[in-house]
């Protein structure tokens, strides 16, 4: 116990916050999957709705209540899609989120299909009368409180940025500007960046909305290049201080004073990688590379306990 | 850096106006002499122009100039500069262009800056002949002065608006056009004399040129069709003679030349192509006599040397090629021709800095040369390519595709250079160069100077270019056998002294393709068998031909294989040696009969005839329905790797992906997974060179693929280098969980004194 309470010392004297328990941050997500128009693209578009569901419920453990899927048609998955992708259905699924979320909570909802309209009448069309990026600008007046992470990954997405922009509020768009009007493949690498490890470009085991972000611009990139076809689609964000802070996993945390005492000790560690890697350039460099060692072992150590305190670090 | 090839101008008028026919008569007697000329009455027109007295004094020289009477006609221009007469300023220039075709290029610079000064006081009153020479003056002091080249243009538009029946001005402005690759307009401008007078034969030829540029049509068809109209048409001759002197045709192009000089003796060209056919076939008395013609009529034959240079590269002797340029240049500092010529050559040898050197006073010189432009940015590419050295190869290459591709290639060339030096008992000396180039168009301008070429790679000795697989279609050729197939040219051109026939290197490198690895080269195809089938293969005697002449568009693909068949025949029924002694053969200057002769001993039609009974005995009762996959399919490849891992077959698939990468090497899983089934089989090394080529392509998750990277590394026994990359992986993400197990593995299992 002493121990613990002088790992507490150090780490408060290190400026750190330890890590809050597991619950105190809750992720909402709307998904909605607009016409596909032809039946490769609703088969795409419910995959990535599908991918999100399944990564919403196992990976960021969000409340089955909390996740709504709208989507072009209902039949395609009945056990998982809310209902259909219309104007109506969508405002109705905001309001039942405004009712649900609580100051502090990741608000998410990304919509995925094919794009049209420029500025404040940019549209993603779903059944029926499409809402505007108005419309959902008018919808998230509501949660103001809460951290909200609007993606539109379909085609012609860009003038959202700029319509949407607001604090506490990340803007991802498959394209910079309502002029890119071409097949949009972002979505489906953005949705591939959150669900795996490769996005995770520091290796925390939590990826970040910049990190997915940045991982889906690179492959959207790169299949581009692979197929040798001029870069159509360049992907626009509106607050990447935002977007690195935020991620939908919640954080893994104990309890117990041991690992807490452990996490303390490592972040302490950590942060000095980061001080002797600031003198890098002043140090010798195999004197230098033994001190990194020393550290990073010293770290992997840590690590080590936690998990075999039963955590995952 | 970016480099505009200078546009000729504005679509400038280069029709004539439509009403102008050749039906309408001649109102005057140079009227009658022109008609004269249009239809290569020389005599009658020189009879004519005679007895026109001073009036016609410059149509006399003009006359005398197409028989290759220069004297005459040089004393019949100055008899028109004398009088004064009505053509006096077409005289002076006639004047000008004699001095420059003897050699005096400052004396012709001289007297036409006169006729370009006059101008500049005023061209009011001025004939449209008068333009004409205009036109003619500014091409006479264009070199290195674009404007120049715009205002020959501009006058011969203003003497087309001034007469319109006048043609001269409309096809001299065509054929400026042409000279400096705006094919289009030149093409519409022979195209809108046609339309006023059919049969036009200076029209026609231009026609045949445009259609020679562009590679659309049969060009030599057409010139003769302008010969029909005007039998007397030298360049038409010239024309003929230059395409049978590419086509490797030197009988055909001697008579079109000697065709061209019993009209005009004087015709440098045609001596030129006399010259290169001679020295092409070691006939040093008719070489000589056509170098001497070449330098009586000039003092400085600079073109003489040029066509000499171009017929030697187009049959591989690039090291007399270069000769002929620099022999070029040293006669004409100027000469666009010759320095493009040297600085080809010297690319071609690898030395790209004097190469580069070369091809930029040319474009200083002339920047309307489409072909020095692309060169020149293409050499601006390659100061971006990275170059590494790796044991008897110098490797060009953008810097993915040298990481990528030489953990590959370096070693499977040094197998390939072992094994060929071995039996053919020669080294070629290193380094020798190997060029990647990962966009096509880049690979066809180094190779032809032009966008648009077939082939996927080149050898010009101990010079190699190839396509990269990413300038390519997935699946489109194996990057492996092709450059097997390419550094075999290296040992032929370089045993025979570049003096192989092309069916004998083509078939030596595709049966050395097919001996480098199981599938490799070119297999049989059904149209392969249906042409021997019916006797469409050619003799060896003239397989020549297949190369050089296809009778239909697909004969050259057969002709590969048929020339390595021919090979393979050789080694079979003479040994091993035989294909070596017969490069060694060509070497010593020998005939392909002769070679024959003395290596196989036996004269052509017995190898003919021998090797008929061979090939066909050999294919008599196969049959096949399909085309072969090939070397490059990769689905059959993809279904080989799926079935040894269903299998649990490590030591195949580690063979199938290896075939798979010798396709296409971009794939990252792919790499991934040889990796793995190499880590499997105990074969470190090959892991470990995978995990650097996953690093290398770019991977989705690098951090990741470093710590597979460093595993690869400790698996290999290269401790220090896995600790290096895991403390490095590390540095950036310190809770990177893979890489810490790595660590504290490696720290736990150091030998006592590593242990920090």
């Amino acid at each position: 116990m002493r121990r613990a309470l002088s790992l507490a010392a150090i780490a408060l004297a290190a400026g750190l916050v330890l890590a809050a328990p597991l619950g105190a941050q809750r992720t909402h997500l709307l998904v909605v999957t607009g016409l596909g128009g032809e039946p490769r693209f609703s088969e795409a578009f419910a995959r990535q709705g599908a991918a999100l569901h399944t990564l919403a419920r196992t990976q960021w453990r969000v409340a089955d209540s909390s996740v709504v899927w709208l989507a072009e048609d209902p039949a395609r998955d009945p056990r998982r899609i809310r209902g259909r992708a219309t104007r109506e259905a969508i405002g109705a699924a905001f309001l039942s989120l405004s009712r649900r979320v609580a100051a502090g909570d990741v608000l998410v909802v990304i919509l995925i299909g094919h794009g049209s309209g420029e500025g404040p009448g940019s549209r993603v069309n779903v059944p029926g009368a499409d809402p505007t990026a108005a419309d959902y600008a008018a919808w998230l007046s509501g949660f103001a409180r809460q951290t909200v992470v609007f993606v539109n990954a379909a085609s012609a997405s860009g003038d959202f940025v700029d319509v949407l922009r607001a604090p506490n509020r990340v803007v991802l768009t498959a394209t910079r500007t309502a002029f890119e009007r071409n097949e949009s493949i972002f979505g489906e690498h953005f949705v591939r960046g959150l669900s795996g490890a490769e996005a995770d470009a520091d290796k925390d085991g939590r990826t970040t909305v910049l990190e997915a972000f940045a991982y889906a611009v690179r492959e959207v990139a790169r299949v581009y290049e692979q197929d040798q076809r001029m870069l159509t689609e360049h992907a626009a964000l509106s607050d990447s201080t935002l977007a690195a802070r935020t991620v939908f996993a919640a954080a893994a945390a104990s309890d117990d004073p041991r690992v807490v005492a452990l996490v303390a000790e490592r972040r302490v560690l950590e942060d000095s990688v980061a001080a002797l890697r600031a003198r890098k350039a002043s140090m010798p460099a195999a004197a230098y590379e033994d001190a990194l060692e020393r550290l990073l072992v010293a770290i992997a150590e840590k690590s080590e306990a936690i998990r075999a305190a039963g955590v995952k670090p | 850096m970016s480099r505009w090839i200078v546009a000729v101008g504005a679509a400038l008028v280069v029709g004539v106006a439509a009403g102008a026919g050749h039906t309408a008569q001649p109102s005057s007697a140079r009227a009658r002499v022109d008609a004269m000329l249009e239809a290569g009455q020389l005599v009658d027109a020189e009879a004519t122009a005679r007895a026109g007295g001073a009036g016609l004094r410059t149509a006399l020289g003009d006359v005398l100039v197409l028989r290759g009477r220069l004297a005459a006609a040089d004393s019949a221009y100055r008899a028109a500069v004398a009088s004064g007469g009505p053509e006096e300023r077409g005289a002076r220039v006639g004047l000008a262009e004699l001095m420059a075709r003897r050699g005096d290029r400052a004396g012709a610079a001289r007297m036409a800056g006169a006729l370009i000064a006059e101008s500049a006081r005023g061209t009011a009153g001025w004939s449209a002949r008068d333009q004409v020479a205009l036109g003619r003056a500014y091409l006479l002091v264009a070199s290195g002065d674009a404007n120049a080249v715009r205002s020959a243009l501009r006058a011969f538009d203003a003497a087309t608006a001034q007469e319109p029946t006048l043609v001269d001005a409309a096809l001299r402005a065509s054929d400026l056009f042409l000279e400096k690759f705006v094919a289009p307009e030149a093409k519409k401008g022979y195209e809108s004399v046609l339309a006023v007078q059919r049969g036009n034969a200076r029209a026609t030829l231009g026609l045949a040129r445009v259609m020679e540029f562009l590679n659309d049509g049969d060009a030599i068809g057409r010139a003769r069709e302008a010969l029909k109209a005007n039998p007397s048409l030298v360049a038409a001759e010239l024309f003929i003679a230059r395409l049978h002197l590419e086509a490797e045709r030197g009988d055909s192009a001697q008579a079109a030349a000697r065709r061209a000089l019993a009209v005009d003796p004087s015709a440098m060209d045609a001596w030129a192509t006399l010259g290169a056919v001679a020295w092409l076939a070691g006939d040093s008395a008719s070489w000589d006599r056509a170098r001497a013609e070449a330098h009586r009529l000039s003092t400085s034959p600079a073109s003489f040397y040029v066509t000499l240079a171009d017929a030697a590269a187009r049959q591989r002797r690039y090291a007399a090629a270069e000769a002929f340029s620099a022999q070029a240049l040293a006669l004409d500092s100027l000469s666009v021709a010759a320095l493009g010529a040297l600085g080809t050559n010297r690319l071609r040898a690898g030395e790209i800095a004097a190469g580069r050197a070369q091809i930029e006073r040319a474009f200083a010189i002339d920047p309307f040369n489409l072909w020095h432009k692309n060169t020149l940015d293409l050499l601006d590419v390659l100061d971006g390519f990275r170059t590494v050295d790796q044991g008897r190869f110098r490797f060009v290459a953008p810097a993915r595709e040298a990481d990528v591709l030489l953990p590959y290639l370096a070693p499977l060339l040094e197998e390939a250079y072992a094994d060929l030096a071995r039996r053919y008992d020669y080294r070629p000396a290193a380094p020798i160069r190997f060029e990647i180039y990962d966009r096509h168009a880049d690979f066809s301008v180094r190779t032809v100077g032009l966008t648009g070429l077939g082939a996927l790679g080149v050898s010009f000795g101990r010079v190699l270019a190839i396509d990269a697989p990413s300038a390519r279609p997935p699946g489109s050729f194996n990057w492996g056998s092709t450059s097997w197939h390419e550094l075999a040219h290296t040992f032929t051109l370089g045993l025979s002294g570049n003096r192989v026939p092309r069916w004998f290197s083509e078939g030596v490198s595709v049966l050395e393709e097919r001996r480098a690895r199981p599938g490799w080269g070119a297999q049989p195809t059904p149209e392969y068998l249906a042409a021997l089938k019916a006797k469409f293969m050619r003799p060896v005697s003239t397989l020549n031909e297949g190369f050089v002449r296809p009778r239909r568009p697909d004969e050259v693909v057969l002709s590969y294989y048929h020339a390595s068949l021919v090979c393979e025949w050789i080694e079979s029924e003479f040994g091993a040696p035989a294909l070596p002694a017969m490069l060694r053969g060509w070497r010593d200057g020998l005939t392909t009969e002769a070679v024959v002769q003395r290596v196989l001993r036996i004269d052509l039609p017995a190898l003919d005839a021998r090797f008929d009974t061979w090939v066909q005995a050999r294919f008599r009762d196969r049959t096949v329905s399909e085309a072969p996959e090939g070397d490059a399919a990769l689905e059959p490849l993809l279904q080989e790797v799926a079935a040894r891992e269903r299998a649990g077959d490590d030591a195949g698939l580690v063979a199938a992906l290896e075939r798979l990468v010798w396709v296409w090497p971009y794939d990252a899983g792919v790499h991934v997974k040889l990796a793995e089934a190499a880590a499997r089989t105990g074969d470190f090394a090959r892991a470990l060179r995978e995990r650097r080529v996953v690093l290398a392509l770019g991977p989705s998750d690098p951090l990741g693929a470093r710590v597979e990277l460093a595993r690869a590394m400790l698996g290999a026994g290269d401790r220090a280098g896995a600790r290096r990359e895991v403390l490095a992986v590390l540095e950036q993400a310190p809770t990177f969980e893979r890489a810490q197990t790595l660590l504290l593995e490696l720290r736990r299992s150091a030998p006592p004194e590593d242990s920090r």
